[in-house]
Formats: C-alpha cells, sequence, structure tokens
C-alpha cells in the first residue's frame, strides 16, 4: 500500500484537476475589480502557501535529520526543499503576470512578493549546498534549512515593517465566499500533486542511498 | 459608467410629460452608440489581454511542474542504470 | 561560569594572534574604505530626499560585504593548519568556540563600521543624525552586527572544516541575513527620518538577535561534529553518480 501511496495522489490529483479548473472558469463569477485575470489566483495563492509549507517541512526533517541522523529525513528534507522552490518559482512568476494584468506593474515590492522571493532565495541556496557543497555539506544545509524555517515569520514581518516607509495600496482585501470555494479543490490537486511527486522524489533518494552502500560495501569486499 | 446611463433615463423620462403629442422614438444617439462600442471595445481588449496573462501563468505551471517531472523521470532512469551496473558487477564476480 | 572562562581564555589567543599581524582588522576596514569610495561614486550626487533611502542601504550593505570577507579570513586562518578541528577534539566547550569566534568577528565588524559610519555622514549629508545621537547609532550597528555575527559565526565555521569552497559562504549568508539587515534598514532610517517610534525597532532587533544567537549556538555542536562519510563513497563508485 505504502509503495504506492504516492501514484494514488498523483492519480487523485488528475481527478480532481479538470474538476478544479471547469469551476474555476465555469461556475466562478468573474471578479469586478481585476477581471478576468483573477482566475490565476485560484492556483497562484496555494503555490505560495504550498512553497512556505515545504520550506517548514524542510526545516523540520533537517532538524530531526540532524539530532538522530537519519537518512529518511535527509531525503524528505531534500524532497521537499525542492518541491518548495519548484512552487515558489511558480508563484514568483505567476505573481508579475498577474500584477500585470490588474495593475499593470509586474513588480510593485508588495510585503509577500519580497517575501516570497527571500524564502525562495534561501531554498535555492539550500539545494545548491546539498548539491554543490563539500562533503560535510549535508549537516551545514541542514542548518540553512533550519534557519530558513525559523525565518519564514521573521522575513514576513521585516518586510511588513520595512514595506510600513513606502505605503502601498494593499493588494487583495476581503474575498467573497463563493470565489474562496473555488479554491479548495485547486488547492487539494496542488497539494496531492506535490506530495505525490515528493513521496516519488524520496524514495529515489532512499534507492540512491542504498545503491551508494551497496557501492561501498563492494569496494570493501575486494579492498 | 454613471453619465452613460444617467443620459438615457433623461431621454427617456422627456415623453412622459406630454403623453397626448407625437413623441420621436427615444433611441440612443449617433454619438452615445459611438461611445458604447468605445467602451466595449476597450472591454473586449481588456478580456483578450486578461486571457492572454492567463494562458501564460497557467502555461508555466504546468511547464514547471512537468520540468520537475521530467527531472524526476531522468533521475530514475540513472538510478536504474547505476543499479544494472551493480548487478553485472556483481554478477561478474560470481561468475568467476 | 566555566563556559565565560573559557570563552575568555579563546578570545584571548583569538586576539593575541591579531594583535601579531593585525591582518583580519586591517583588511576589513581597506575594504570598509573601498565600500565607501564605491558608494560614494554610485550615489554620492542624489538628492537629500533619496539620502535618506540610500544611506542606510550603503551602510548595511557594506556590513554585509565587509562581514562576508571578515568571517572568511577568521576562518581560513583555520583552516590553512586545520586548527578547528584540533580545537574540536579539545576539551573545550564547542558553544565557547561558537562565542569566541562570533566575538572576534563581531570585533572586527564593529571597528569596520566605526570606518563606515562617519565615512557615510561625510558622504551623506542626510546621514547627519547617525553623528547626532551616537548612543543610538552604536546601539544600532552593534545590534545590527550581533544578528549578522550569529548567523555567518555558524556557517562559515561549518565551510572551514571543509575543504576548500567557502565561495559557498555568501550564497548561504546573504539570503539568511536578509531578514536581519532589514530590520536594520527600516531602524537606521527610522533614525535619519528622526522617526518618533526609532527605538521601538531597536527592541525588535534586539529580539531578532536573540533568536539567532540562540539558534545558532544551538546548532554549533551538530553541524561541526560528525564523521563525513560520503567522500568514500564518492570515491567507491565508477563513472556515474547518482
Amino acid at each position: 500500500m505504502r509503495r504506492f501511496l504516492p501514484d494514488v495522489m498523483l492519480l487523485a490529483a488528475a481527478a480532481i484537476f479538470p474538476y478544479s479548473v471547469a469551476r474555476i472558469f465555469l461556475d466562478t463569477p468573474i471578479e469586478r475589480t481585476m477581471g478576468t485575470a483573477f482566475k490565476i489566483f485560484f492556483f497562484h495563492v496555494p503555490m505560495g502557501w504550498l512553497c512556505m509549507l515545504m520550506a517548514l517541512v524542510c526545516g523540520i526533517a533537517a532538524g530531526i535529520e540532524l539530532r538522530r541522523r537519519s537518512t529518511t529525513a535527509s531525503a524528505v528534507a531534500l524532497a521537499a526543499a525542492e518541491i518548495g522552490f519548484v512552487c515558489g518559482l511558480g508563484v514568483l512568476l505567476t505573481g508579475p503576470i498577474w500584477g500585470n494584468a490588474t495593475w499593470g506593474k509586474p513588480w510593485t515590492g508588495d510585503a509577500r512578493q519580497m517575501s516570497t522571493a527571500l524564502l525562495w532565495l534561501i531554498l535555492a541556496a539550500y539545494l545548491l549546498i546539498r548539491h554543490y557543497g563539500p562533503e560535510n555539506s549535508r549537516r551545514l544545509a541542514a542548518a540553512l534549512a533550519i534557519f530558513g524555517a525559523v525565518d519564514v515569520p521573521i522575513i514576513y514581518y521585516a518586510v511588513k515593517l520595512w514595506k510600513t516607509t513606502h505605503p502601498t495600496t494593499e493588494v487583495v482585501g476581503s474575498l467573497p465566499p463563493a470565489l474562496w470555494a473555488s479554491l479548495w479543490p485547486g488547492l487539494g490537486a496542488l497539494v496531492l500533486c506535490t506530495l505525490g511527486l515528493m513521496g516519488i522524489r524520496i524514495r529515489q533518494l532512499l534507492i540512491a542511498e542504498e545503491l551508494d552502500d551497496a557501492w561501498v560495501r563492494l569496494a570493501d569486499r575486494r579492498g | 459608467m454613471e453619465a452613460l446611463s444617467a443620459e438615457p433615463a433623461a431621454a427617456a423620462q422627456a415623453p412622459d410629460n406630454t403623453p397626448d403629442e407625437y413623441a420621436p422614438v427615444a433611441g440612443r444617439s449617433l454619438a452615445e452608440v459611438e461611445q458604447v462600442r468605445q467602451l466595449e471595445s476597450i472591454a473586449a481588449q481588456k478580456a483578450a489581454r486578461d486571457y492572454q496573462h492567463i494562458i501564460w501563468a497557467y502555461g508555466i505551471l504546468w511547464a514547471l511542474f512537468a520540468a520537475y517531472g521530467i527531472f524526476l523521470w531522468r533521475r530514475s532512469a540513472r538510478l536504474r542504470a547505476d543499479m544494472s551496473d551493480l548487478r553485472r558487477e556483481l554478477g561478474g564476480r560470481e561468475g568467476r | 561560569m566555566r563556559l565565560l572562562r573559557q570563552i575568555r581564555l579563546l578570545l584571548v589567543a583569538e586576539l593575541r594572534q591579531e594583535i601579531r599581524s593585525f591582518e583580519v582588522v586591517l583588511t576589513s576596514a581597506f575594504f570598509s574604505l573601498v565600500m565607501l569610495a564605491l558608494f560614494a561614486l554610485s550615489l554620492g550626487a542624489i538628492p537629500a530626499s533619496a539620502q535618506v533611502a540610500a544611506a542606510p542601504g550603503a551602510l548595511w550593505l557594506s556590513v554585509a560585504f565587509v562581514g562576508g570577507l571578515t568571517l572568511t579570513r577568521v576562518f581560513d586562518r583555520e583552516r590553512e593548519s586545520d586548527t578547528l578541528r584540533a580545537l574540536l577534539v579539545a576539551p573545550v566547550d564547542r558553544l565557547a568556540i561558537y562565542f569566541a569566534k562570533a566575538a572576534i568577528a563581531l570585533l572586527v565588524l564593529l571597528i569596520a563600521t566605526a570606518v563606515l559610519v562617519p565615512g557615510l555622514v561625510v558622504v551623506f549629508p542626510a546621514a547627519a543624525p547617525m553623528a547626532e545621537r551616537p548612543l543610538f547609532t552604536a546601539a544600532l550597528v552593534v545590534l545590527g552586527c550581533v544578528g549578522y555575527v550569529a548567523v555567518g559565526t555558524l556557517f562559515a565555521a561549518g565551510l572551514a572544516t571543509g575543504s576548500g569552497k567557502n565561495v559557498l559562504l555568501s550564497l548561504i549568508l546573504h539570503p539568511l541575513t536578509t531578514p536581519v539587515l532589514m530590520f536594520n534598514l527600516v531602524a537606521t532610517r527610522a533614525l535619519l527620518e528622526a522617526h518618533p517610534g526609532a527605538d521601538a525597532y531597536l527592541g525588535r532587533m534586539a529580539a531578532v538577535d536573540v533568536i539567532l544567537v540562540g539558534l545558532g549556538a544551538w546548532l554549533f555542536e551538530p553541524v561541526l561534529v560528525g564523521g563525513g562519510g560520503s567522500q568514500r563513497r564518492a570515491a567507491a563508485r565508477p563513472g556515474r553518480g547518482a
């Protein structure tokens, strides 16, 4: 059962996805001030949440990795960072597109934009260290991930504080409940899709680890 | 928008004051029609631009996920190759 | 108490080594001058209203770059003779190593800011409040540098025990320290604009510092101590990597 869990999740995501798109485009009223471009919101915002969630997951897994020297935790941390990186990139690319459509400017330096960008930079740094770091870099990368997770609220607060010196109008005010209701299927599809991909990636990393061990044992037996 | 809707309303009310007399049909003047057309074309342009933005945004999102999928697939192909290397190595040893 | 004594001992040793050559202090102070010259050239001609925004940025960007250099130099010395590893096996509390290293880096950084702050006041006339409220400025600079050094020492030490590759330091350091620098930036700007809530910003900076120092001290030992097995792994396999 556990073996097929990621595949089941991906299949479920594939099933929910058409429903969510149909609901977003056919059943949801067009938002008054932002027009049709508002439809970007339904995948943009969940991806932002997922990016933050993955950064937290990565930090927690990295903490466990440091405490227990667990290879599973290490794999979870790397997979979460990769997914968070992809989601963050999605948010950072769709955000300016939406911004360009609604208020004519791709980058306004809004608190949310800036904090997502900073978080994404930390995730990118984590991946770079994991891939190109020296031999003790795993523990270093884990510390980076923990700092990153702790930084999430600090970043958000810092950017808000920083924005108080440059006031701008709120981008998204309160939303009518009908719009929120259309958000949930999209969020569900995205969560299932990312968790499925993450599961596959974790399994890959664990297999790679075992293969490494096997090569080492082989070399030991020969040498 | 306010100004546009107010004017035809005023025109419609005018004949009410003199019900017995012959009243010309109160339609939109040519200038009003022009104005409406203009607004419609602005709205159409906006909708078209919005659609373009949506297509770009959704396209990028799915392209990203597809890219990650391809990345996973390539990784697993490499793992498989590594596994068969190891197997061959082990098989070669046992054969000797 | 034992911890404090060990920190003092290590710090005295560090200082003695530094006084012998003044290498780190001089390079950092010189680099601060270079940064000042660069900012004077690039932003010196902007109007006073814009200087209020530019001067804090110039200050903290310089601190970020000078800090990176300082941390690299402080740990380079250890790496050249692999003394950090020796220090880690010595019967010294690891926390003492962390705090001693952080203290020496902080000291060097503060000397660099002693060059930077007066220089910025000269380059940007709008930065004059920094000279008018020296105590506030000192508190601001110390609190700002503490947060930076708390993060930086951990990662510079982690990279120093590895082989080569301390280019990675700036890669880790700058994204992670941006939030701290943003707090500093806001507080500095509040000072320059004579904002009434400027003191509250100092409190926030202190809170962030406490979090970062705590986290750095907590992570120092697990990050630095532990055997590396991946080198053997890389050597064992032929051609392909996973």
